[in-house]
């Protein structure tokens, strides 16, 4: 079985929704679910600590209120589901701009709202695990073309092949017990400065 | 609500088709409690009167009768369903028409309606003291077989969880359909006779139930060496079966219809007073007793069917059923319960061999059971 489902008595959730009948309901459910819950109404100007999950009332304004507030906190913001009232496009691009996983449309119901909870959370771990492995991807084609630049240069200045280029630097890593990418950073540097030297 | 001067209520129990069997005890004990209410002087003067359709055991029948107890017979309180499916086809209707309905049968779980009294035992309440109980006293190899549908696939996995848990091993995993007859189940037996587990987990429900524990026996296989345990094999059931057949096969459940206690007693003299016979009584039946009377008494304390009136009356109602004390989970709509163990003996009766010592909390969105929750410590029953 997925841990998704395993684990799901270890979320804490928040409702962010006005004290009324549909915030009754949900909150009665999540806690038949067995998650931990806190009720949050109105929008603080700060959201509390360890909310995996966060419930949140969406209307066509409000949304300039809940983006900062995710925006501002520190560490991972959490899994969010958001509850419409109005299917209409200014309410969907509330969705879109708090960056919702899931949706639940009022009136709420109590069949629907462990679902909920379960995609959201598995959306926000997979969209957790992609960005990480971007960011990895990203940086490592940035360090790959900066390699290839300073063999560029130490090819261009000694007249030497693409292998004995890398040769140079790896050696040079070694002894200065530091890492190819450093030295490629110094020569890429230095090679800047010789050549603003030059222009002079 | 049109003035009368009877409380009507709606009643779908199937009493033909595949799961009559079963259904037709919970239609008596339906019965039983309305006239127990109904010759006590009713509730505030009026007597209760049922509307009885017989949904024949088809599923779609079920949500079709329920609209047309609701739209034609103006009922606004309906009892009734035995299997999932059915009970889901009910659901959008009790909801959708703002109807209160009493499920008295034991379920899967991971339900939750504002419509809906569920009276029956949920994973946590009977499964996990079964299966403890299974691999204390016969072992910790176990064989699979349900019927293809929601509940046993789902019983199935919190039983294989649970087995797990402790240190067990699952030899099979066979469905059949529901209305399976014994040729159906012959490969099937033929691979547990091979694998010789320590006991086998059923989930067959209805006819599907006897045919099983009957192909069982005809291919050699006893209780009393590997038992096939259930949690929906009921006396009604073991009748048919026969004791020769049934003799050693183990059943877990809040209810049993050899409880030595006074209340039990007492239901069961008058059940046979209305009825001519005990044999039919089960834990399902005994559930919907218990039910129509709840029911009754939030009546009373409503003077009304008004659903929401009625919801607030009956969260966190006790009742002295004949399985002992039981109460409506005032969070959940689900209902506390008693649980027990017993084994079929020689004259084809159950033998109360554990309980638990309190009711236990219904838990129907718990994914993953504990084996070791405290609150399930079986203690030993002597004496029935």
């Amino acid at each position: 079985m997925s841990n998704f489902i395993r684990n799901l008595r270890e979320l804490n959730v928040a409702v962010m929704h006005p004290r009324d009948k549909n915030a009754e309901e949900l909150i009665r459910q999540i806690h038949r679910i067995g998650c931990g819950h806190e009720a949050i109404w109105p929008i603080p100007s700060k959201m509390p600590k360890n909310v995996d999950v966060l419930f949140v009332d969406v209307d066509e304004t409000n949304p300039k209120q809940i983006k900062p507030l995710l925006n501002k906190m520190k560490g991972d913001p959490p899994a969010i589901i958001a509850i419409i009232d109005y299917e209409n496009p200014s309410v969907l691009e509330g969705l879109f701009d708090i960056g919702a996983h899931a949706v639940l449309t009022k009136p709420l119901r109590a069949t629907g709202v462990m679902s909920a909870i379960l995609m959201a959370r598995r959306i926000w771990s997979e969209n957790k695990t992609l960005r990480k492995d971007l960011d990895k991807a990203r940086a490592r084609v940035d360090n790959i073309q900066k390699l290839n630049d300073a063999k560029f240069i130490l090819m261009r200045h000694r007249g030497i092949n693409d292998k004995d280029a890398y040769a140079i630097i790896r050696k040079q890593a070694m002894a200065k017990r530091t890492t190819t990418l450093e030295i490629a950073h110094s020569i890429i540097n230095a090679d800047g400065i010789l050549s603003d030297l030059g222009n002079e | 609500m049109t003035a009368s001067n009877t409380w009507r209520v709606g009643i779908l129990f199937s009493t033909s088709g595949v799961t009559s069997i079963i259904e037709k005890s919970q239609l008596n004990g339906t019965l039983l409690a309305i006239d127990e209410i109904n010759s006590a002087g009713g509730v505030q003067g009026k007597m209760i009167e049922p509307v009885i359709y017989d949904p024949g055991s088809v599923v779609k029948q079920y949500g079709e009768l329920a609209e047309t107890l609701i739209v034609e017979d103006k009922v606004n309180v309906i009892f009734g369903c035995y299997m999932s499916s059915s009970r889901k086809e009910v659901l959008p209707v009790v909801e959708r028409r703002n109807a209160l309905f009493f499920y008295p049968t034991l379920y899967e779980g991971f339900e939750y309606s504002p419509n809906v009294m569920y009276g029956g035992a949920t994973p946590n309440q009977n499964s996990v003291p079964l299966a403890k109980y299974l691999m204390e006293t016969h072992g910790n190899r176990i064989y699979f077989v349900g019927s293809d549908y929601i509940y046993p696939r789902e019983s199935n996995r919190v039983m294989r969880n649970v087995i797990r848990q402790g240190g067990g091993e699952v030899l099979g995993e066979e469905y059949v359909p529901l209305n399976a007859g014994i040729p159906k189940f012959k490969s099937i037996v033929e691979d547990i006779l091979r694998k010789k587990p320590d006991a086998i987990f059923s989930t067959v429900v209805g006819q599907g139930c006897i045919n099983f524990y009957t192909a069982y026996y005809k291919a050699g296989g006893r209780g009393l060496d590997c038992p096939i345990a259930s949690l929906t094999a009921n006396e009604a059931e073991i009748a048919e079966i026969g004791a020769a057949a049934a003799v050693g096969h183990i059943t877990a459940a809040p209810y049993f219809r050899s409880i030595n206690s006074d209340a039990n007693r007492k239901f069961l003299t008058r059940y046979e007073k209305k009825f001519g016979t005990t044999l039919d009584v089960t834990s399902c039946c005994e559930a919907a007793y218990s039910q129509m009377h709840m029911f009754a008494s939030a009546l009373q304390d409503c003077g009304g069917m008004d659903t929401d009136a009625m919801r607030d009356a009956l969260l966190g109602m006790n009742f002295q059923a004949p399985q002992g004390e039981i109460k409506i989970d005032p969070d959940n709509n689900h209902t506390h319960l008693q649980s027990r163990i017993a084994i079929v003996n020689q004259e084809g009766e159950f033998t109360i061999r554990s309980k638990v010592r309190h009711m236990i909390k219904p838990d129907p969105y718990l994914v993953y059971p504990q084996i070791n929750d405290w609150s399930l410590q079986l203690q030993k029953v002597i004496g029935g």
